[in-house]
């Protein structure tokens, strides 16, 4: 399970990335997305997984496609000259951004758990659960994360609709 | 189920699921297929019209024209499989799976019958077990997913009616998704559970205890955002056939354009069965306080298959909105309805009642 949903995962990304024709690399994008989810719920997380699926695939993913769809042709666009010196750079960097990664999993509290006691299932996560955390434990956060959206979406109405 | 597993070799609880897919699968399947027949019918008795009744069976056994799927099947499969020369090939052909898939996953989480315990075993009547954590977030996922379908079906077709089609569509149920969940979330703040079978426990056998009496307007947002996300009229502006042709299904013939029908079909029986579980106490059956599991089952297919009806009947009694009404609909009346049956629950919650 957990080699197939990471396949989808990583062959969506990798879809994403060499294909030239913007919609269909949107649609990897959803693949990958999907796979996450899946990889979500396998780690006993099914609330994330669904919110996954919600917001990303379902409503961000499905705007940035509209948007693609109203404004561009069908049209792939050409290549532009490659730098060579890009390529290099951004490989370095995916790699120490990757070596990153690995390092602080392989020191992570969780990972040293399971050295010493193997792996067990835990209980899944549930909605009830979530929201006890986020409105015990980070009130704040939540407040201000809030906040800030109704800021951005009163923002983007004053900026589009000028004349209200 | 023991002796059965036995035979496949697996242990009772894989035979279970398996049988479980089967039937739920079929069930949908068959339901959807059926519902085609049941549209063209009931248009025909609303529009005073007969409908499809010369289909035979060996010429000779009619049945109200039932016989008519068959031949729908036969010509579907028969038919020449055409493509648009400038059509995105691979997605074109993905897309019907896009649509159908999505579609028939949703209707996993629903319990169709109470729970039964044989031979040391509880068996619960829904695809995925209850406790899974997932629960109502689920088809609201799938839900959400299914978009793709119309969005890729239309824009691979490279045609601008059916971009035209696709386009309302997608931006009609991102619209209407937000509407209908906070709906649903105020069930989930009064039943104190998000699991399909907690909400049905919740709602009890006694019919004025079901959700609709105390959220009647949470159903009513709830319902119109299910025709808006099944793209049923009067809200089907992925098709519009008086405005861009047949929208996003303008250039699919044959099985493909089949399983883009059936999709649709599924979706509404998907929606019906939400509406029964969410607002109508699910299995529940009204005066009985522990029914037979047949009893349940036969309560839930008859409050399903009353919504299906109702999806039918509006959809032949109700012009079409114009898009800009639609939009107006969804962003002015069902969100800030939405919004005040979750105050009002949330404040009542609070008041202790």
């Amino acid at each position: 399970m957990f080699l197939a949903f990471a396949l989808i995962t990583l062959l969506g990304a990798l879809g994403m990335l060499l294909q030239k024709n913007i919609i269909v690399a949107g649609l990897f994008m959803v693949a990958a997305f999907f796979g996450i989810a899946g990889l979500f719920v396998l780690l006993a997380n099914p609330v994330a997984a669904a919110l996954q699926l919600i917001v990303y695939s379902g409503a961000i993913m499905v705007l940035v496609l509209f948007v693609i769809m109203m404004l561009s042709s069908h049209e792939e666009e050409a290549a532009q000259a490659s730098h060579p010196i890009q390529r290099w750079l951004s490989l370095l960097l995916a790699l120490a951004l990757a070596a990153g990664g690995v390092k602080l999993v392989m020191a992570s509290k969780g990972v040293q758990m399971l050295a010493s006691r193997g792996a067990a299932v835990p209980p899944a996560v549930t909605l009830q659960g979530v929201g006890a955390v986020l409105f015990e434990g980070h009130l704040l956060g939540f407040e201000v994360a809030g906040l800030m959206l109704l800021a951005a979406m009163v923002g983007a109405v004053a900026l589009t609709k000028r004349n209200l | 189920m023991d002796t059965l597993a036995s035979l496949l070799h697996t242990s009772p609880a894989i035979a279970w699921m398996g049988v479980k897919i089967v039937i739920v699968f079929s069930a949908v399947m068959l339901l959807a297929s059926v519902w085609t027949w049941v549209e063209r019918r009931g248009a025909a008795m609303i529009q005073d019209r007969i409908g499809p009744n010369r289909a035979a069976l060996f010429g000779k056994i009619r049945i109200l024209g039932l016989a008519q799927l068959l031949a729908d099947g036969i010509k579907f499969f028969f038919k020449e499989d055409l493509e648009p020369t400038d059509a995105n090939k691979g997605l074109f052909w993905l897309a019907p799976f896009l649509a159908f898939v999505p579609a028939m996953m949703g209707f996993a989480i629903i319990p169709f019958g109470r729970d039964f315990t044989s031979g040391g075993h509880v068996y619960h009547l829904s695809v995925l077990d209850p406790g899974n954590g997932m629960g109502m977030l689920y088809p609201l996922a799938i839900g959400g997913l299914a978009v793709y379908g119309v969005l890729v079906a239309a824009w691979s077709s490279n045609n601008k009616w059916s971009i035209l089609g696709g386009m309302r569509s997608s931006a009609t149920m991102v619209s209407y998704e937000i509407g209908m969940s906070l709906a649903v979330v105020s069930l989930f703040m009064t039943t104190g559970g998000y699991d399909p079978s907690e909400i049905i426990a919740a709602q009890g056998h006694l019919p004025w205890h079901w959700n609709v009496v105390p959220q009647f307007l949470g159903f009513i947002v709830f319902f119109t955002c299910m025709f808006a996300e099944t793209n049923r009229l009067p809200f089907d502006f992925a098709e519009g056939e008086s405005e861009i042709v047949a929208g996003f299904n303008t250039e699919y013939g044959s099985m493909k354009f089949s399983l883009l029908a059936l999709a649709e079909y599924a979706h509404l029986m998907t929606a019906s069965a939400l509406v029964a579980t969410l607002y109508f106490g699910g299995w529940q059956v009204p005066f009985v306080a522990h029914p037979s599991v047949g009893l349940s089952i036969l309560s839930f297919l008859i409050k399903m298959l009353f919504f299906a009806w109702v999806f039918v009947w509006i959809r032949w009694t109700l012009p079409r909105f114009r898009y800009d009404q639609l939009m107006h609909l969804g962003w002015k009346a069902m969100l800030p309805l939405s919004m005040l049956n979750l105050i009002v629950h949330a404040w009542l919650m609070s008041h202790g009642r």
